[in-house]
């Protein structure tokens, strides 16, 4: 019974010696977590502010990519008019160069002034349709060679400088593609 | 520095409600023995009263260990509840919402632009099939004036039958039947 006692009053010993090191390690380190408490709550506050420093930065920037879309887009519209307007009057300068070629040659047939035409559009297509700026320059040249060769020929036979029934050289830029 | 406090003296009062909990349970335990000693001992009455007890005290004590859980889910639920509105959290929420409608800004403006070019395209496309049209009903229009030219030196069901046929090339917009039927004429000459 005794030493059931003992071993009782040990066990509440070991008991309140580890409540007293709880204690003890404590108040040791009380200022210590209180500066951890301090700082994480001074941490916390620096992220608040740099949150909302952030977020009115985000805000300004937003109204700025908007403004500068806006502009943009808008100039891109003007820009996608104009050239619908360039295309429609490089199809009315094609349909002109058809009727001036008509007009030197009278007795040219219909077939062939409509193949001149369509060879024109054709190469005014691929210009428009160039991706890249060098092709597109590229084909350019080459749609303002055909044209030019399309009104020498025109002015030529006009002047009667040849007795060419057709426009030989057109044919030929033609024929050569 | 308010905080300490507060949690120094919650979280032993969650131990003591589960100590007392425990307490209770082993009271429970230690007055149903005693009560099966007591009708061993064969003392009329008592058994039964401190079975009672005993059935009390071991509900008690699972109705507080329920209650003490109940409050610590409650507690926990008021605390996600305070974090989700805290003014972190709610200036990250707004500093995301505004990510997400930069972005969406951008793609609005990629695809306006692509809206933009396709209506362009498709503009100039009409264009071209206007021109096209305009130019296949005059090539038309000369080869009927050939075969008009022609018409006494071919039959007439040779002359209906190339006239159907430019009407149907011309119709189909088919450009090259077009030109070789042209062609044809001339040689028929």
């Amino acid at each position: 019974m005794i030493t059931l006692k003992n071993r009782v009053l040990a066990l509440l010993k070991l008991f309140h010696a580890i409540k007293d090191e709880n204690l003890h390690w404590r108040t040791a380190n009380q200022d210590q977590q209180a500066q951890l408490k301090h700082r994480r709550v001074l941490a916390e506050k620096t992220l608040e502010a740099e949150l909302k420093k952030k977020s009115v930065q985000l805000t300004h920037d937003i109204t700025l990519l908007r403004t500068k879309n806006e502009t943009e887009l808008a100039m891109f519209k003007t820009r996608c008019k104009q050239d619908i307007k360039d295309y429609k009057q490089y199809l009315a300068a094609l349909d002109q160069l058809k009727r001036s070629i008509q007009a030197s040659y009278t007795h040219l047939p219909e077939a062939v002034a409509f193949t001149i035409h369509h060879h024109a559009k054709h190469l005014l297509n691929q210009m428009w349709e160039a991706e890249d700026f060098e092709n597109k320059m590229h084909h350019e040249i080459q749609l303002i060679n055909f044209m030019t060769t399309v009104h020498e020929d025109a002015r030529l036979h006009l002047e009667s400088a040849s007795t060419e029934k057709l426009p030989e050289r057109t044919l030929g830029l033609i024929q050569r593609k | 520095m308010g905080t300490i406090p507060i949690r120094a003296i919650k979280k032993p009062v969650a131990i003591l409600i589960v100590r007392i909990a425990l307490l209770l349970l082993l009271a429970a335990f230690a007055v149903l023995t005693s009560a099966d000693l007591l009708l061993w001992l064969a003392i009329p009455g008592l058994p039964g009263l401190m079975t009672q007890l005993g059935l009390a005290t071991l509900l008690s004590a699972f109705a507080l260990l329920l209650i003490t859980g109940l409050l610590l889910i409650g507690k926990l639920i008021v605390t996600a509840c305070l974090d989700y509105f805290s003014t972190r959290q709610r200036l990250q929420r707004r500093l995301l919402f505004s990510q997400a409608k930069q972005e969406q800004f951008k793609q609005l403006f990629y695809f306006k632009k692509v809206q933009i070019n396709y209506f362009n395209e498709v503009k100039r496309k009409r264009l071209l099939m206007a021109n096209n049209r305009q130019q296949l009903q005059a090539l038309s229009h000369a080869i009927d004036k050939d075969l008009l030219m022609i018409k006494p030196q071919l039959s007439k069901t040779t002359y209906l039958k190339l006239q159907q046929e430019n009407t149907r090339y011309r119709n189909q917009q088919d450009i090259e039947a077009l030109l070789t039927l042209q062609q044809k004429i001339a040689t028929l000459v």
